[in-house]
């Protein structure tokens, strides 16, 4: 179970991680204002702007009084200003994170869920006909590297047969609505999640199978066949949850690096995610919108050890019982 | 009824068991005793049809040959008809389920009761094996290693199945909780078909009427449960009882020799037995009537090394020994017991063939000994009282332990040499130049009484008579002696007749006892039963006179 002290740990390492956003950029060298707002905004600075950035960030206070605005403005959910794309760094952000979550939160969905399948039954009839097979599959697979799968399937299905869009979320100016709309978001979907899917896929299921072949040697499931179960009860009930635990802690990793691990499809397919906006980001050097998604990433990563935590009591009591 | 014929099972060409025939009726609990490796649990394991290796031969369960079912079918008779109760063992319960759920569960799967009413029943079982209410729900890691024996038990007994194979249900339990056990066993087994497989013999002797010892993958003995106990015929089985701790016995504990081998060619016991002959290196014995248990040994199980009928001797008008019937079997220790004058050395110097007996006659193993030989000396060798009058002052250590393969005339001067270096090496002295040199002035006590004994073993003789050889030493010496001669008996299975005034030495070191008085034999019997249980006036005097730490004894004595 989750107990404050667990809780605490996570507080501490959200505090960390805050602070040190405040600290990086006044470290660099030169001109704050430069480290904080970079290239951009030195074209468009007038002594006017220079002005109401200085109040604003409290450039010409002590370091505790900028420190102290720092906290208040990250209360407000004010993350600063993207010059480059005229708006306010939070709104950026949120605009482009619903995408990220839809295509990355599938993606890990039925990844881990096809890897634990694929991996328990693999391990069931370990070196059988059905093992062999997905084995070298797999294998062959996580030999590709992910953009490399994308543009691929890029070029077979949306370029050669023309049956999948080629890039973005949506037709942007087709004007659909409700349920056509949906059609048309499932659509450009499909590519970039399955390329994500058959990308990760590979180590849930090695995971799987190798922790599945070592709990089947486990006293427990001898006992499960003493009783007379069913080979499919003996299979998922006594070896098969056992045999997720790694998995789970996996995926949670996973989870936590997102906005990196999805950048590279994102750029391929051109997904207006939070990878391409962190691709695009760098490419401008458009520092507030990159510490924007540096905390929007710390949050994941916590957010995702969280849940794991959670999650991970409920499958297997041994956890709980540790702490 | 549980009828096996000629189970053979074998993983990867490694034979485990090799024709087991056992049977057990409906209401029967036979016990299968046996070290580790023996092959006990794969006997359970074989019956449960959860074996991967290769099974041949037929386990008959009522009409069913369960070798010849299909999974299918065998997996509806596990658990409703036949089940385990488990060693307990790490993750030996799913560590993911709760332990109500994993005890319910064979009900439910097996369709004979709905969720609720299975873990009602499930729960009533726990409680009754000693699990606490509040623990029903717990996980596995929880609980002690001894609750999750209980839970495993409870387990076994959820489907009241017809045959219950019970592997060391008491092991990983404290000695109150063991107790608790055994009754609650005692009760669960009754009118139930119940194959008890653990290397605990208090268990078998509490739960089992018939008991079968397992070694190297066969029976070798099968009878009665207190038979065996009491008086075990197969080397295995005594030797078994020997090294099992309890409070029946009194004798030090003893180890048995080397150790199990699979892929032994003849009887499987013979490398470690001390009674084998050339055939038992060839030949499988067969299980055959010996004495109301079946026996599976060339030599009808464990022989007399040395026995006396009827022997007398008499020195002028003195009956110094007077008609003494006595028989020191294969391996043991017997201890003659009396007081001095009783006639005890007379009786050792007739049986080491140093004193012609007046009448009676005497046996090595089944021939009758005639006149003292060479060939006899070989067999039987004494140790004297005196350590420093025993040896002559003019020989070196080297020379008077190589002196009887000389007089033999066995190898040459250089293979005498090395054989006895060895036995002075195996009485625990130093084997340098100097020492080997030595003169026996030199020597002290428990230096010269060893070379003494070096001086006996070197024949390599089956019967080693002491005649109190520990006397002129003091009691941390004499200890290192009597451990020393207990090793050699572990070791080569020396049959040891230790005469002795001490009866509180004999019961250390003794099998059996015979006390002696005026010539006679008052009385005889196991160790155990002559210490705790004597019926004879003489030796409870010697009881009474004998050492102990009490202040109260002498304090009463004298009133």
């Amino acid at each position: 179970m989750l107990t404050k002290g667990n809780l605490l740990t996570y507080l501490i390492a959200l505090l960390i991680i805050l602070t040190l956003n405040f600290f990086l950029p006044r470290m660099m060298p030169g001109d704050p204002l430069m480290a904080i707002y970079g290239d951009e905004a030195l074209v468009q600075m007038s002594p006017q702007l220079k002005a109401d950035l200085t109040e604003r960030f409290a450039l010409d206070q002590s370091l505790a009084e900028q420190f102290a605005s720092y906290w208040l403005a990250l209360f407000r959910g004010d993350l600063g200003y993207s010059y480059s794309y005229n708006a306010p760094v939070t709104e950026v952000i949120f605009g482009r994170l619903p995408w990220t979550l839809l295509l990355a939160g599938l993606a890990l969905l039925l990844s881990t869920a096809i890897g634990i399948m694929l991996g328990i039954e693999s391990g069931w009839r370990r070196g059988g006909r059905f093992d062999s097979g997905v084995l070298s599959g797999m294998v062959t697979l996580s030999g590709f590297p992910d953009f490399f799968l994308g543009i691929l399937l890029l070029l077979l299905f949306a370029v050669n047969l023309k049956v999948l869009p080629l890039f973005g979320a949506e037709d942007v100016y087709s004007g659909l609505s409700g349920f056509a709309r949906l059609i048309d978001i499932g659509e450009h979907l499909i590519l970039p999640l399955t390329t994500l899917v058959l990308a990760r896929i590979t180590g849930g299921y090695l995971l799987t199978r190798n922790t599945m072949i070592g709990v089947l040697k486990e006293p427990y499931i001898l006992l499960a066949r003493a009783k007379g179960l069913k080979p499919r009860t003996v299979k998922y009930r006594h070896a098969g949850r056992n045999s997720m635990l790694p998995v789970m802690t996996q995926t949670g990793i996973w989870m936590g690096l997102m906005v990196t691990g999805v950048l590279f499809i994102e750029v391929v397919f051109s997904y207006p995610g939070i990878g391409l906006l962190a691709y695009d980001a760098l490419t401008f050097r458009d520092y507030p919108v990159l510490q924007g998604l540096l905390l929007v990433s710390a949050f994941c990563v916590l957010g995702a050890n969280f849940i794991v935590d959670l999650l991970y009591a409920r499958v297997d009591p041994r956890v709980s019982y540790a702490h | 009824m549980l009828k096996i014929e000629d189970l053979k099972v074998s993983f990867d060409g490694e034979s485990i068991l090799r024709g087991i025939n056992l049977e057990v009726a409906d209401d029967e609990c036979l016990a299968v005793i046996g070290e580790s490796g023996a092959g006990k649990t794969t006997l359970g394991l074989s019956i449960m049809g959860l074996l991967n290796g290769n099974t041949a031969g037929q386990i008959n369960l009522g009409d069913t040959n369960i070798l010849t079912l299909s999974e299918e079918e065998m997996r509806n008779l596990r658990w409703s008809h036949v089940a385990m109760a488990f060693q307990s063992s790490q993750n030996r319960l799913n560590p993911t389920h709760r332990i109500l759920d994993q005890v319910a569960e064979p009900l439910i799967a097996h369709g004979k009761q709905e969720k609720a009413p299975a873990r009602e029943k499930a729960a009533g079982l726990l409680e009754k094996v000693g699990i606490e209410p509040e623990k029903l729900s717990h996980y596995p890691h929880e609980l002690s290693g001894g609750e999750q024996q209980r839970v495993l038990i409870a387990m076994a007994l959820v489907n009241e199945p017809e045959l219950l194979i019970l592997d060391e249900p008491i092991s990983s339990l404290d000695a109150k909780s063991q107790v608790e056990m055994i009754a609650f066993l005692r009760r669960a087994i009754a009118g139930r078909m119940t194959l008890l497989v653990t290397h605990n013999l208090s268990t078998a002797a509490k739960l089992a009427s018939r008991t079968a010892t397992l070694y190297g993958g066969r029976i070798v003995e099968l009878g009665p449960t207190n038979l065996m106990l009491s008086q075990p015929r197969h080397p295995y089985t005594r030797a078994l009882l020997r090294s099992y701790p309890n409070m029946t016995t009194v004798k030090d504990l003893q180890g048995i020799k080397g150790r199990m081998d699979r892929r032994v060619i003849g009887c499987p016991f013979h490398p470690r037995c001390t009674q084998a002959i050339p055939i038992c290196r060839e030949q499988i014995p067969a299980l055959e009537n010996h004495e109301g248990r079946l026996v599976a040994c060339h030599r009808g199980g464990i022989i007399p090394a040395l026995s006396v009928t009827d022997i007398s001797k008499s020195f002028k008008t003195l009956k110094a020994v007077d008609g003494v019937s006595l028989v020191l079997e294969h391996g043991e220790t017997l201890a003659l017991v009396g007081q001095s004058g009783s006639g005890k050395t007379t009786l050792a110097r007739m049986l080491s063939g140093i004193l012609e007996p007046d009448a009676g006659e005497i046996f090595i193993e089944h021939r009758k000994a005639g006149q003292p030989s060479k060939d006899f000396h070989r067999t039987v060798q004494l140790v004297f009282q005196n350590p420093g009058e025993a040896l002559s002052h003019r020989l070196t250590v080297l020379e008077a332990v190589r002196e009887p393969l000389e007089v033999q005339g066995i190898g040459t001067r250089a293979e005498q040499d090395k054989a006895a270096r060895k036995v002075i090496e195996e009485v625990e002295l130093p084997t340098t130049e100097e020492f080997l040199d030595e003169y026996p002035h030199h020597l002290s006590g428990g230096e010269l009484q060893r070379v003494n004994i070096a001086r006996a073993l070197v024949l390599n003789p089956q019967v080693l008579i002491a005649d109190e050889p520990t006397a002129f030493l003091d009691s941390s010496i004499q200890a290192k002696v009597l451990k020393l001669l207990m090793n050699l008996q572990e070791n080569r299975g020396l049959s040891m007749l230790f005469i002795t005034h001490d009866i509180a030495v004999a019961r250390k070191i003794s099998d059996r006892i015979a006390v002696m008085h005026e010539g006679r034999i008052a009385e005889q019997g196991s160790t155990s039963q002559i210490i705790t249980s004597p019926s004879s006036p003489h030796t409870q005097s010697l009881l009474d006179s004998a050492a102990g730490l009490h202040s109260d004894t002498e304090i009463a004595r004298d009133e």
